[in-house]
Formats: structure tokens, sequence, C-alpha cells
């Protein structure tokens, strides 16, 4: 069959009543996650497996995945949408990579000029949302086909390469991000090894012995810990907002921001594509770029709508490209990747190389859905934009005791144990503290992922090699992953020496 | 910058790494024949660790101390919310999903500000019994419900 007969494939699984209903939730819910300071996406997909987890309980196997991922991604999608809102009408991003938007969104909604801004934002990142997913289906699957060539020392190599990557990028010192990702990794090793069947690190304690899940972890570390966060350091916004007075641009914007909504989208579709990039700094390349192209820069940071339309595309643009080393490498390049990943292990599908091959009806569905969730997206966002709007005002007296309610349910109906509650909130307070120190936690949550994997590829090959470590670097491929991954560290440090600044990317 | 901090996790990442290590030497090194068993990650990774730790721990040494702006923080209210969360993990099971969560609520609500007591209790109720009829009677999920005494089951 042919991509196109896949994807028609696709859309009948996604066109299917309760899918229908399943992406209008994500990327619902994904709004609000957006538009709500207190919970970034990452803490918004974690809190919602263990929901979609139930919800599908009906279905079968093959479905309930599907019909759970399509919902997750949803969120993910629609909470880079969500995120400009607040930054156009608050100054306040309601999640990280919408940071830039507040340089020109804020402003133009000082002129009066809120509706078109967050007009520009949604029509931008929806046709990134579309070129990204262009992009997914003629990129995703050629990669898996080379990557199915993939022997357990490339793969080790290339996870490396991945973890490092996100290292290299993620918080402003790269010694702590890489203990937190040995930090997960050693984590993972808890439990009752799967290759061999010896218990390691458990101390007799039963709750230990399937090891620490990956979900109860996320949960604690993201929506518990930026809970405690919120309490603790008495975040509120208190910021004036903006009025809206009409919605629809006017021609002179649309064609104002068609050229820099095209540039930012293939911009940022490719940096999504890196390991460890991901969608801020998407969106500050695609705002610089912008910046250096146009023919009056001095219009930047006073309400010019290129400089909203750009970075708005980009970060939608770089969620989609994202999607595309999870599906075909298996390998996710940011934190909120990882929990989705985290997700599709929770439902026995392993995602990689195979999964175009094993579970066609899930990939091309949940492909198919983002077609069907941009445009629901676009059609929400425009007229319910002042609802929308409204959200942001929810009292965090009552948002904030909720959270972690719904923290402790999505965990005990998952885990049905009193252990993994206090591992939650315990992970919680180690959440508030290291995050606070600038100990970044995606990759942590990284590491615990793609610890059984890595650990697994590493022994394999070395049992291939008779326990020779030399395999990694006489497999060319292997070399190469590996050599790239040593750039990707030493790179930053050579320029921090030559005192540039590095950008970094704080979601990853 | 709090460079204090960054020595303790220092101190504590190390002896983690340590304690991977030499916990990592208890474990069969040999896995079916292969010479690669099941210790070799965790020692590796754990060595990884404790060398990371030592150059953290090395660098709070080396770099002059920044005064570090002290942000008020809200001990109280947390501590308020935290042991009631605690209490509320501890007791879920014994006393049922609907009286925890109400009370857990209901102290949340006034902790974060005090006042409208009856909107707090409306609200309160309203998600306690809400997500549990949801997801007990509608989508056939399982909870701990009402504790047996009470006789409501």
């Amino acid at each position: 069959m042919s991509t196109i007969d896949y994807l028609l494939h696709g859309l009948a699984t996604a066109m299917q009543w309760h899918n229908l209903l399943f992406v209008f939730f994500g990327v619902l819910i994904g709004t609000v996650v957006g538009v709500l300071p207190g919970i970034g996406p990452m803490s918004g997909v974690a809190l919602l497996i263990p929901i979609t987890a139930t919800m599908t309980s009906g279905l079968s196997p093959e479905e309930a995945a599907t019909s759970s991922i399509i919902l997750l991604a949803g969120v993910y999608y629609g909470a880079m949408y969500g995120g400009s809102t607040t930054s156009i009408l608050l100054n306040t991003p309601g999640e990280s990579s919408s940071v830039v938007t507040t340089l020109d969104g804020y402003q133009m909604a000082k002129q009066g000029r809120a509706g078109a801004a967050l007009a520009i934002a949604a029509i931008g990142s929806f046709a990134a949302g579309i070129i990204s997913l262009i992009g997914l289906i003629f990129l995703a699957r050629p990669l898996s086909a080379v990557a199915i060539k993939f022997g357990p020392a490339e793969y080790f190599s290339l996870m490396i390469l991945g973890l490092l990557a996100i290292s290299g990028l993620a918080g402003k010192s790269m010694l702590k991000s890489l203990i937190m990702t040995a930090f997960g990794l050693l984590l993972a090793t808890i439990g009752i090894d799967s290759v061999s069947g010896v218990e390691r690190f458990t101390f007799g304690v039963p709750e230990l012995y399937q090891g620490l899940e990956f979900l109860t972890v996320a949960v604690g570390l993201f929506a518990v810990g930026e809970v405690f966060k919120t309490i603790l350091e008495k975040d509120s916004n208190e910021g004036e907002m903006a009025k809206i007075n009409r919605i629809l641009p006017t021609k002179q914007d649309m064609k104002d921001s068609a050229a820099p909504i095209a540039r930012g989208s293939v911009l940022g579709f490719f940096i999504g594509l890196l390991p460890g990039a991901g969608a801020i700094l998407a969106s500050f390349f695609a705002y610089i770029m912008e910046k250096k192209i146009s023919k009056n820069p001095e219009q930047f940071g006073k309400g010019a709508i290129a400089g909203v339309a750009a970075p708005e595309s980009a970060n939608n643009a770089a969620s989609g490209g994202a999607m595309i080393p999870l599906l075909s490498l298996g390998i996710p390049s940011s934190g909120t990747t990882a929990i989705l990943m985290g997700a599709f292990i929770m439902y026995n599908v392993q995602p990689g190389p195979l999964l175009f091959q094993d579970h066609p009806q899930l990939a091309w569905g949940v492909i198919a859905s983002m077609f069907v969730g941009n445009l629901m997206l676009l059609i929400l966002n425009l007229p319910l934009v002042r609802i929308f709007a409204k959200v942001i005002q929810t009292p965090a007296k009552y948002l904030i005791p909720l959270i972690i309610v719904f923290s402790v349910f999505g965990v005990y109906a998952v885990q049905y144990s009193t252990f993994d509650l206090l591992l939650v909130m315990g992970c919680g307070l180690a959440g508030y503290f290291l995050a606070k120190n600038d100990f970044p936690l995606a990759p942590l949550v990284l590491g615990l992922i793609l610890g059984p994997m890595m650990e697994n590829n590493m022994r394999r090959a070395l049992t291939i090699s008779n326990g020779d470590f030399m395999i990694f670097l006489e497999k060319p491929v292997s070399l190469l992953f590996l050599f790239i991954g040593l750039l990707w560290v030493t790179i930053p440090l050579v320029l921090k020496l030559k005192g540039r600044k590095v950008l970094i990317n704080e979601e990853a | 910058m709090n460079h204090s901090f960054d020595r303790y996790a220092g101190i504590v990442f190390g002896a983690i790494g340590i304690f991977f290590m030499a916990g990592s030497s208890t474990i069969s090194s040999s896995a079916y024949g292969s010479s690669i068993g099941a210790n070799i990650f965790p020692l590796f990774l754990g060595g990884c660790l404790l060398l990371l730790s030592v150059k953290l721990i090395y660098d709070t040494f080396r770099k002059e101390r920044a005064a570090s702006a002290k942000a008020s923080l809200d001990y109280k209210r947390f501590g308020i919310i935290f042991i009631a969360a605690v209490l509320y993990a501890l007791l879920l099971e014994s006393a049922g999903f609907v009286i925890t969560t109400f009370l857990f609520l209901l102290i949340g609500f006034q902790t974060m500000q005090k006042g409208r007591l009856a909107v707090s209790i409306l609200i309160a109720a309203c998600f306690s019994y809400g997500i549990y009829y949801l997801y007990v009677h509608v989508l056939d999920g399982s909870l701990p419900g009402f504790p047996a005494w009470l006789g409501l089951s």
C-alpha cells in the first residue's frame, strides 16, 4: 500500500465517532492546559494518561491505544495553541514555548489589536500543524525503513546521542542535566532485571519489584511539583487582561503574516526533528530570523504581527516535528514526547521502526487525527477565544487542591497502591527543589523511560561481541552517533568558553 | 544560584552513585553463559553519577558565592497542604475515596484562601462524589468506596 492509502485508512480510523470525541476532548483540554499558567503540556499529558486508560477500557487493546494516544497527542499540540492566548492577553506565557510571543503579542493587545494577534496565532498554528504533518507523513516511513536496519549497538548509540542532546540543551547547567540523566537511568534499573530475572536494588520491598512506575514519577515531578511551587511562591497572575475587540484579522494583517507563517513553520519543523531542541528554541529562532529578514526590524517589540505569526507557527510545527523521532525511531526528543512514549509503552505498543508495520492503524490513525485536531483547534480558537481567556481567571484557590486530587486519583486508578501515592508526594517535593535549583526534570523522566531499552540493547550488543566494548566503535553508524553526541555536548561548552551566549531549552 | 543546595545535592547524588555501584557488586555478573550480566549497566552509571557529582561539588567551591535574593516562601500554607496530601494518600484506602477527597479539598481550599466556606464545601462535595460516581458507576473503574462500617457500600 502506498502512503496515501495508509493515510486514508488512518483518516477512516480518526473519523470514527468515538475517536472524533477523543480528538475533541484532547484539543479542548490541551487548550485549557496551555492557557492555565500552573500546568504545562508535560503535566497535562501525564495527568490524563490514567484517565484515558479507563475511558478506553471497553475497547480492544489496539483501539484503546489508538484512542488514548489520539487524545494525548491532542493535548500536546492543543497546549501550543492555548499558550499563546495568555502571552498575548496577559503578557504571561501559559507555557514556556510562548515566551517570545509576549514580546509583540502583548504590544499588539495594548494597541487594541488583541483579537487580530490571537487570530493570527491560531491561523499560524493551524498552517504550521498542517505543514509539519505533511513532513511527518513523508519522513516517518523512510526514516523507520532506515532505522529497522539498526542492530543493538546502533540503537544503544542512538539513545546515547538522544540523551546527550537533551542534556546539552536542557536547563542552565549541562552538568546538572547530565546528573539528572544518569540518575533517571539508574532509577530505571530498580526492579526485576528483564534479561536475567534477578532482582536489583529492591531490598525485598515488594512494591519495588516491578520498578518505579514512570507515570507516578512523572505526575509527581511535574504536576505535583508545579503545584508545590505555586503554593510556596504565591504565584498569581494579577496582570491586567487586555480586551478583545474584533477577532478577525484585517486583510493587511493576513498579507503581512503569510510569509512569516510559512517560514516559521518550515524552520520549526526541522528544529522539532532535532533531539533536545523542541518548541522553545524553534520559537526563538523563528523570531530572530523574522527580525533579520524584515524590512523594518525596528517594528519588532512594538507590536509587529510577524513577531506573533512566526514564533507561534514555529512552536506548533516543532511539536509536530518532534513526533517523527518518537514514532519512527522510538526515541523521544523532548519532555512531552517522552511522556507520550511512556503512554505508548503502557499500552504495550513499542514506538519505533516497527510501529508502522505492526500497528499501522494506530500510527496512521494518530497522524490523521492530528489533521482533524488542528482543524478543530482553529474552529475552537477563533470564536471561543473569549471563553478560553476566562479560564485564566480560574482562582488558584480551587485549582491547586484539585490538581493534587487529580494526581492522586490518576495514579491510584492505574497503580492501586498507597506506596505509589506516597512516591508521588515525595517526587513532588524533590521536583520542586530540583527545578528551583536548575536541575532540569525532563532528562530524569527521559532516562527512566529509555533506561530499560538502552540497557537491553547494550547487553545484546555486548553479548554479540562477547563482552568487547569496541563493538560500539567498530560499527560505523554507531560510531557516527556517538561522535555526534560528543559534539553536541562539547560544542556548547566550547562556545561558552569563548564567551558566547548559548540558547537553552527550558521545556526539554 | 544556590551553592549550598548544589553542594548538598552533589553529596546526595554522589552517595547514590556509590550506593548503586556497591549494590551492583552483589548482583550476579553473568546471565546464561553470557559474560555480560545485570550488574554492568548500574555499575557503569553509578560511576558516571559519582564523577559528575564530584565535578558539581568542585564547582560550588570554585565559583564565588553569589548573593541570592531570598524570596519569601509561604511555608505555613505549604506545610498544611503537604501534610494534608500525605494523610490523604495514607488514608485513601481505609477511609475511601469520597470522604478523604472531600476533606482534602476542603482543607486545601480553605488553606489557599480563607472564607466562603459554603462555596468550598459545595465544590469539594461535587468533585469528590462527582469523580467517584463518574469513574466507578459510569466508567466501571475501581476506587476505594465508603468504609464498611458506614454501611453505605
